[in-house]
């Protein structure tokens, strides 16, 4: 059974079409990259299914299980973890609190006034597994705010990793990082697919190739072509969406 | 890439500064209440104690602003909203312990306002116990439904400060038009001091000092363990990014109805030690002025520091009795010049004065600095 399943998924905003029946299936522990030029309609389907936005019409299937209509919360814990476009991490907070944040499973206001340890119990391991390939191992005592915009931009994947979700959605995770950084992400990536089912919003066609299998391309709110990396960069009608470029592999 | 932060983490362990240690936090907690208890011994002049019980309710009021302010990012301008409502329950009981059921059963200013029996809404309060419990457990319940009405809605911001500046107003203008249940402008006045278990709390004697201290060291121990706590650190989470935190399975709304509701219990306790200590309730204590007052002393003081709240209010309070006499109406615009000149000058309060000051004794660089360090590292 497929992990996620979207089907003619259409979000509208008064008289603007943003998501125009799109339909999307993704199996358990594949990679797919979301492409397409500003405005196709990516960042509105990752709302879409983490449940920020409501859908105008469709249903979002998380392993066979409708989540469309669910609040944000109750998305997030059947396991869809989703890091945003402008790195989202707890400014005021250590890196280390921030982690523990994302790595506590139990999420009642009532139960965590009695907690008082800083550790999680039997998911210690995985805590420091985390830390150690987000390699922020000697700022956790560091207020979280005065990271780099890399270190941020990592941060937030650790805290998405930490809640180790089934699915994970990454708006422009290397948006701001180095080349060096980008290309220590798509290892990360690289390791993650397989075990975990992901879906990635770039823009970095280079970093696109080191982990996409399948891409699929967005254009006004729909799903233009769906292939292979190279598949795509041949498709004529992805050279017309992105005209005015010399075609995808600049853009 | 090696910054000031960079020698944060290289002194290890967490133990940054003296100023983060728990250790020495408590310490010093424990010490200002033992402090606070040991006044009367010191302090022979009963007025005098009788107006440091005063400020130690404010302190308790401050301390409630830092808890929902500071730590969760909620500026509510309504504590007094919670203040109040304690306030009248406690009036309303100590005015029925004086009451007797055969012989006088009807408080005086009822009957010039031509009730003939006592309204339905006062019967509770005969029983010093139910009154006791419901001058705490109303406001607290208020809030917590107040809470969910605002946060379930998301509103949050500017918004929060808004809505709960108008309740506060709407209950205001309650106390005053209900002349005949809470005797409007003039105030309920019991005759008698507050007694328990036969035991008369004289407001101007230690005894009566010494429920406010108890009160205040007692709550705001049990607020520092709780920001302690999981649930602490994951209201600051949420204060920092609620969508963040919603985004990691939170549902933020539960989180800020508790911390809101919890910091309703919180103003109501210092309601309730107000009235036993001044004898007296009248609309005065839901005024406008007195909430945002409130947040005023938590600002001096340092907003993110229960301790610094509680500082801010005994510092402000005791400079208003002494320096609100010599300069009378030029004090509000001292006061409002203190207020701008925090916010400009110290956004963290007393209390982030003493942390820069502790940091750098520690070897570090301020927090500032690390700040703008860190963003002209970003923009490189």
């Amino acid at each position: 059974m497929s992990m996620l399943e979207l089907t003619g998924v259409t979000k509208t905003f008064s008289d603007f079409v943003a998501v125009d029946n799109f339909d999307l299936t993704v199996e358990k522990g594949e990679l797919r990259c979301l492409l397409g030029p500003n405005g196709a309609g990516k960042s509105t389907s990752i709302d879409l299914i983490t449940g920020r936005l409501k859908l105008t019409s469709g249903t979002v299937k998380l392993d066979g299980q409708v989540i469309s209509g669910l609040s944000e919360h109750s998305i997030a814990r059947l396991g869809v973890g989703r890091k945003f476009q402008v790195p989202a991490v707890f400014k005021e907070l250590s890196v280390e609190d921030n982690l523990l944040v994302a790595a506590t499973k139990v999420k009642s206001p009532f139960s965590n006034m009695f907690t008082f340890s800083p550790r999680i119990g039997s998911r210690q391991a995985r805590f420091e597994q985390v830390v150690d390939l987000i390699g922020l191992k000697d700022r956790m005592r560091v207020q979280a705010g005065i990271l780099s915009h890399g270190e941020t931009q990592w941060l937030e994947i650790g805290m998405v990793l930490m809640d180790d979700p089934r699915v994970m959605l990454m708006d422009e995770p290397t948006a701001g990082m180095t080349e060096q950084e980008t290309h220590k992400t798509s290892e990360l990536f690289n390791n993650l697919k397989g075990d975990h089912t992901l879906i990635v919003v770039e823009h970095d066609m280079s970093f696109v190739r080191e982990i996409a299998d399948i891409i699929t391309v967005m254009h006004m709110g729909t799903n233009l072509v769906e292939g292979t990396i190279a598949e795509i960069e041949t498709d004529p009608r992805v050279t017309e969406v992105y005209l005015g470029t010399e075609g995808i592999g600049d853009a | 890439m090696s910054t000031a932060a960079d020698k944060v983490a290289a002194t290890g362990n967490g133990t940054t500064s003296l100023y983060h240690n728990k250790a020495a936090q408590w310490l010093l907690y424990l010490a200002v209440f033992a402090v606070l208890a040991l006044m009367p011994l010191l302090v022979e002049n009963a007025f005098t104690l009788n107006q440091l019980a005063r400020y130690t309710c404010f302190a308790i009021l401050a301390m409630s602003v830092s808890l929902v302010w500071g730590y969760g990012g909620i500026l509510s301008l309504g504590q007094g909203i919670a203040f109040g409502l304690a306030a009248y329950g406690m009036g309303m009981t100590m005015q029925m312990q004086y009451q007797h059921p055969e012989y006088d059963p009807i408080p005086s200013f009822m009957l010039t306002n031509e009730l003939e029996s006592l309204p339905l809404m006062w019967a509770p309060f005969w029983s010093t116990t139910t009154g006791l419990i419901l001058t705490l457990s109303v406001p607290t319940v208020f809030f917590a439904v107040f809470g969910a009405m605002m946060f379930q809605a998301r509103v949050a911001g500017v918004f929060v400060a808004i809505m709960t500046l108008a309740m506060l107003a709407a209950w205001y203008s309650m106390a005053y038009d209900m002349q005949p249940f809470t005797a409007g402008f003039n105030g309920i006045s019991p005759p008698l001091p507050f007694s328990i278990g036969g035991f008369e709390l004289d407001p101007y004697g230690a005894p009566a000092y010494l429920v406010c201290v108890g009160f205040l060291a007692v709550l705001t121990c049990l607020a520092k363990l709780l920001m302690q706590s999981r649930f602490g650190v994951i209201v600051q989470a949420i204060r920092d990014d609620a969508e963040r935190a919603r985004f990691l399975g939170y549902n933020v709304a539960s989180y800020q109805i508790a911390l809101f509701a919890i910091s309703g219990f919180i103003a109501a306790c210092a309601g309730l030690c107000w009235v036993m200590i001044v004898q007296y309730v009248s609309p005065t204590s839901l005024e406008l002025t007195l909430s945002i007052a409130m947040v005023i002393w938590a600002a001096v003081g340092g907003r993110l520091s229960l301790l610094g709240a509680i500082m801010g209010a005994f510092l402000v309070n005791g400079m208003q009795s002494y320096l609100g006499d010599e300069l009378q109406q030029l004090w509000m615009l001292f006061l409002g010049a203190i207020f701008i000149g925090v916010v400009l000058l110290l956004p963290r309060g007393l209390a982030g004065l003493m942390e820069l000051i502790l940091d750098r004794l520690a070897g570090l660089r301020g927090r500032s600095q690390d700040q703008a360090s860190g963003q002209k590292e970003a923009a490189e």
